[in-house]
């Protein structure tokens, strides 16, 4: 597997401002130091806590790894986990270090936080029950996880493309598939998902900042969207915080609980 | 000396995966996030070795058929530990030998730490159950 950590980090500020060419470096490997290691499980201890608290057998888990204020955003990653005997897995999906690919892990709450996280804080959303009984036997199954996967990764993936597919995206694909037996496509996923009322978020991504991440890293792609959207500087995708409204609105999950 | 044998072989595999970067994340979608950290996979040693503070030095890295093996000292008597890893805690392991290893207990283990920068976990039982990594697709 390749290391692409420092393009990733790079494509987090790049949004913002990534002018340099760094496409193609590899992934330069730090180790962590031993208070973030310290705190990433603490912080994964709190959430199995609260998790086995709650009585859910499947919940929304997101981690909060970039400061994304600028974007009105709290959290930029979420996984579904669930229940395995006495403890819990995340299954999630993870793009391997800034590369145009990316894959589903099933993962224990230790890996899911270890990572250098913007804020030791947690949000979960518990599932309404009709949405675990359905998610539940989905997860346990590697089949059905990967069924509607697609390898080709894009941070920014348009929601309703099936070119890229990004984390959350995958994430709440999944959800759809599990709900409507139909949707065994992604694009009757997405169906799905509109007809539910899900609203992705709109970025306002200027034309050089678009250039500059473009440039800078492989795992940028605006080719997805809509030409009227996409030079109009308003670039939609799946993100945590929008995802969660969406739970909460349509009565498919609950309120965002937050663990530290 | 005291074996302590940790139930999940499968902590293994955030070795053997190859697995990398703590310091991706992505902006919006997420980013990998596979811990750089090797995991013990068991450790024999005197339990009071492992206490917090513990000074240690690393006295040989040993690769065998069944993961890397750090061979740990203490500074105080000479006792010493061995910690079970996997294959690829090999990978720039030589360069600790000599180094000085500070322990740090928590609720969920012991982190092993070389200047600042963490180096492994030995998980108690509480920590082995946080810890699991199954690639599912390619």
């Amino acid at each position: 597997m390749r290391h692409g950590c420092l393009i990733a980090a790079l494509c987090a500020a790049g949004l913002a401002l990534a002018t340099s060419a760094q496409a193609g470096r590899s992934c330069e490997a730090r180790p962590p130091s031993a208070s973030a290691v310290a705190r990433s499980l603490t912080l994964a201890e709190h959430t199995a806590a609260r998790l086995d608290a709650s009585g859910a057998q499947v919940v929304a888990l997101a981690r909060a790894g970039q400061n994304l204020s600028e974007y009105g955003l709290r959290y930029s990653h979420f996984g579904l986990a669930y229940r395995d005997g006495a403890a819990w897995r995340v299954v999630h999906k993870l793009n391997a270090c800034g590369s145009a690919q990316a894959a589903v892990y099933r993962q224990g709450l230790g890996e899911f936080f270890l990572d250098d996280l913007f804020q030791y804080e947690a949000a979960i959303v518990v599932l309404s029950p009709d949405v675990q009984n359905h998610l539940l036997p989905v997860l346990r199954d590697n089949v059905r996880v990967a069924q509607l996967n697609t390898a080709a990764y894009n941070m920014v993936a348009y929601p309703w493309s099936v070119r890229y597919q990004q984390s959350n995206q995958w994430a709440i694909e999944t959800l759809a598939s599990a709900q409507e037996p139909a949707a065994r496509t992604r694009e009757r996923a997405q169906a799905w998902l509109k007809l539910q009322g899900y609203e992705p978020t709109t970025l306002h991504i200027s034309a050089l900042k678009r250039l500059g991440a473009r440039i800078s890293a492989a795992n940028i792609a605006f080719d997805d969207h809509p030409n009227e959207k996409r030079f109009g500087d308003r670039i939609e995708t799946v993100t945590v915080d929008s995802v969660f409204e969406w739970l909460d609105r349509s009565g498919m999950g609950g309120t965002v609980q937050v663990i530290r | 000396m005291n074996r302590i044998p940790f139930r999940r072989a499968a902590i293994a595999a955030l070795l053997a995966a190859g697995v990398c970067s703590a310091q991706a994340q992505s902006t919006l979608s997420d980013a990998s996030a596979l811990s750089l950290l090797p995991v013990a996979i068991s450790v024999a040693a005197p339990v009071a070795i492992l206490s917090a503070g513990a000074v240690l030095t690393v006295v040989a890295v040993e690769a065998t058929s069944a993961g890397t093996v750090w061979v740990l000292e203490r500074a105080s008597d000479g006792a010493r530990a061995s910690v079970r890893l996997g294959a690829r805690a090999a990978e720039g392991a030589s360069a600790l030998v000599g180094s000085a290893v500070v322990v740090t207990a928590i609720s969920t283990g012991w982190i092993l730490s070389a200047a600042s920068q963490a180096i492994a976990f030995i998980p108690n039982e509480l920590g082995a159950a946080l810890l699991y990594n199954e690639r599912i697709t390619r």
